[in-house]
């Protein structure tokens, strides 16, 4: 009983803190969320307006639209990380000239801000300036224009997301290759798999837990995108890559709509923890369910 | 007898002036004892005239009173979220906050400005002897309210023009080109199908010299509000359509509703500044003020409307600009029938841009904030900042012999804002605008793009102006 309370409290600095960071604003959101709130409506004041936010977000066109982005945006990228990254993690177990140089050179995207990335990034793709549109043009005389081709915004934020993110997942993969135990494989040569199936029945499944915490975490953080594609593209051009987050941004701050902006803020977490759920139901829950047959 | 009656007069003269010149700068000092020491916060967007603020004025202002100006100058949509999340949560971080001419009437409503006039009244020892607003050009009127009370210090005010290249008009070789294709002499457009034929005409000869030049710039940035503010403030008007097409009255932005937003000239209007995209530089899609004045400096473009800050560091910087002394500066083209309308009072031609410096009720250092606002609204320092950031805020400016010599530099831009400036208005006094712009923005973007036709996104954005109107409590 003793230790219990002397456990709590070490423990009550970081609840406290957790309570006033996190579980404070999340309250302060949700009851946001069901008010008329707009700072420069006729009525500047907080109005309660029951579940009216969140009914009119079934109907918005633009916040549905963001929405689809957004999966869309983080399944291309999340997949792409995970398949580069696993070839890049089974290239790191292996011995080659300079090894330790490119393992370094590849690692380094993982500590530059994702808003130095965004600019990083503007500075090579901005037309008329950058040195990716120029020698697209004169090379192959493609016109690579993200302002303007929604569809080539749309891949450049992808594969950036790719660049600056693939290293931590080849970190991530590369330790769990390392910690494999030797056995099975072994028995596998002797019982003659081949390399497909070592990977399909061996490498695979001893891989996936470290493979579904990379996905859960890369996921999350695709789904909450914005200081980098904030600053190669702003969103455009059009609507192309207005993530979700970037489109709660534009309709919290500039349009200064923080009812709306905030039930938005809700729906999203809602449909991450759910989508979270299901990823982790399809690829844990399922396991179980064999195991118990 | 001659000399010594000159050499009496030079001598009298000097006693004057350094007898009056302490009691001139004693102001300062004595106005400001107590407060050296302090620091005053302002926030601003980083254009030439708030660099010089920040630059020259800051630190002559610290060496005059002592109170320390910390200034930041930062992108326009930055500094709008951070002044505006400063005063709404009544923080005090910043002492003075920029206030846009289409702003004030935002800031007004929510009550976040000190009245300055008021301040100056209950803070008489505060009250500069060089701080008059009535030598301010009218623009000063923007920052007034009903009883005439002020709430900002004019800090800029230009207007957005056409600028062209004067170089290549007056090129003899393309002159006759031109003549040779059109039939018509090579002049500055004075409507839109001069201009339209202007563009073509360099774009294809850019084309075929093998240079970097196109017939336009356009500030179609396809992700940011600089291309909304471009086609509701500059070409709109030019077009005859005002107030971005909301009816002052009754707030309706559609035609249904009385507003003209999808009306026929706002859709040909429209369209017509759509189609210049394709005579206009790559970056055009990802132009916002400043690309565009970017995009002039580098020479890449025959004309364009360029906003007037940049005018005269385009036409006289050359460190910056490629195209130094082949600047030309003109009205901007309209349609039949708008000049006249601009010139009876009933109308307007293009944008009368600028803005002030205020105090924040949240600012915890107001008297020393009082002191810079009238600091930087004194004639003495006029002239110099109209050269570095060609605005113009006071009356005499426009007569000071150095504002004059770079007149002649930049092709009587000065002139022209003085005779023509009646012509320009600034933004609808709504309190509104960020929120209607966001409402529309994304159906102009997607126009950009070619995902919409000029015409369905105006409809579609009319209906969302309607909306959001209607949702903020507005609409009548």
């Amino acid at each position: 009983m003793r230790s219990n309370s002397v456990g709590w409290l070490f423990l009550a600095p970081t609840l406290l803190i957790l309570f006033i960071f996190g579980v404070v604003p999340f309250l302060y959101v949700l009851v946001i969320g069901f008010t008329q709130w707009n700072s420069f409506a006729a009525n500047p004041d907080m109005q309660f307006a029951g579940v009216e936010n969140f009914r009119r977000l079934v109907f918005d066109d633009q916040f549905l639209y963001s929405l689809w982005l957004t999966l869309k945006f983080a399944f291309f990228a999340v997949v792409s990380e995970i398949v580069l990254g696993y070839f890049l993690a089974q290239l790191f177990m292996r011995d080659f000239p300079g090894k330790g140089f490119f393992r370094t050179i590849h690692t380094l995207p993982l500590v530059i801000a994702p808003i130095a990335v965004g600019a990083t990034w503007r500075l090579l793709t901005v037309p008329g300036l950058g040195p990716l549109p120029y020698y697209l043009n004169r090379w192959f005389g493609y016109d690579f224009n993200i302002s303007r081709y929604i569809d080539q915004a749309f891949f450049t934020t992808v594969v950036m997301d790719v660049w600056h993110w693939t290293p931590l997942v080849t970190l991530t993969l590369l330790a769990a290759l390392s910690s494999l135990p030797k056995e099975p494989f072994e028995q596998a040569q002797i019982d003659g798999a081949n390399r497909f199936q070592i990977f399909w029945h061996i490498t695979l499944p001893l891989l996936k837990p470290a493979i579904l915490a990379t996905v859960f975490i890369r996921m999350m953080d695709a789904l909450r995108t914005v200081d980098e594609v904030w600053m190669l593209t702003g969103g455009g051009p059009g609507a192309a890559t207005r993530y979700i987050g970037l489109h709660i941004w534009r309709v919290v701050f500039p349009k200064t709509d923080y009812g709306y902006g905030s039930a938005m803020s809700l729906i999203t977490l809602y449909l991450t923890i759910v989508m979270c759920w299901m990823l982790y139901a399809g690829l844990v829950a399922r396991r179980e369910l064999k195991r118990v047959d | 007898m001659y000399h010594f009656k000159s050499l009496a007069a030079s001598t009298l003269t000097a006693m004057l002036l350094a007898s009056t010149s302490p009691a001139f700068a004693d102001f300062w000092t004595d106005a400001a004892k107590g407060m050296e020491g302090t620091t005053i916060r302002g926030i601003s967007e980083s254009t030439p005239p708030s660099n010089y603020a920040k630059d020259v004025l800051g630190p002559a202002f610290t060496k005059a009173t002592g109170i320390k100006v910390e200034f930041e100058a930062t992108s326009w949509d930055q500094m709008y979220d951070k002044a505006i999340k400063d005063m709404e949560a009544n923080t005090g971080i910043y002492d003075f906050v920029y206030i846009e001419q289409d702003i004030i009437y935002s800031y007004l409503a929510r009550n976040f400005l000190v009245d300055l006039t008021q301040a100056l009244n209950e803070n008489p020892s505060l009250k500069s002897p060089d701080f008059d607003p009535s030598k301010f050009t009218s623009f000063i009127d923007n920052f007034k309210n009903d009883k005439g009370d002020l709430f900002g210090v004019p800090m800029e005010a230009f207007i957005k023009v056409y600028l062209y290249r004067k170089d290549l008009f007056e090129d003899p070789k393309i002159k006759e080109a031109y003549k040779a294709k059109y039939g018509t002499d090579l002049a500055p457009a004075k409507d839109h199908k001069e201009y339209r034929q202007i563009a073509e005409f360099f774009t294809e000869w850019g084309k075929s010299n093998g240079e970097e030049l196109w017939g336009t710039t356009v500030q179609a940035a396809s992700g940011h509000p600089a291309s909304v503010y471009e086609l509701v403030e500059s070409v709109f008007p030019t077009f005859g359509v005002y107030n971005w097409g909301i009816d002052t009255k009754t707030y309706g932005a559609s035609v249904d509703n009385g507003g003209r937003l999808n009306s026929p000239e706002a859709k040909a209007a429209f369209a017509w500044w759509i189609d210049n995209l394709a005579y206009a530089p790559p970056e055009a899609t990802s132009s916002t003020w400043d690309e565009v004045a970017a995009t002039f400096a580098a020479g890449r473009a025959a004309q364009g409307l360029v906003y007037g800050e940049n005018a005269a560091w385009i036409a006289t910087d050359a460190n910056k600009s490629t195209v130094v002394g082949k600047v030309g500066v003109a009205l901007p083209p309209v349609e039949p029938g708008v000049m006249d309308e601009a010139s009876s009072g009933a109308g307007y031609i293009g944008y009368y841009d600028g803005g002030a410096f205020g105090i924040p009720h949240s600012s915890k250092n107001k008297k020393a904030a009082l002191l810079w606002l009238q600091y930087i609204g004194q004639e003495a320092v006029q002239a110099d900042w109209a050269l570095a950031g060609s605005r113009i805020t006071h009356k005499a400016t426009y007569d000071n012999p150095k504002v004059q010599e770079q007149d002649k530099k930049v092709d009587g831009y000065y002139t022209l804002m003085r005779e023509k400036g009646p012509l320009f208005r600034g933004a609808p006094p709504f309190p509104f605008h960020n929120q209607v712009r966001e409402a529309i923005a994304p159906f102009i973007y997607q126009a950009i793009t070619g995902e919409l036709k000029p015409d369905e996104a105006l409809d579609k954005a009319a209906a969302a102006a309607d909306a959001e109107l209607k949702n903020l409590g507005y609409r009548k």
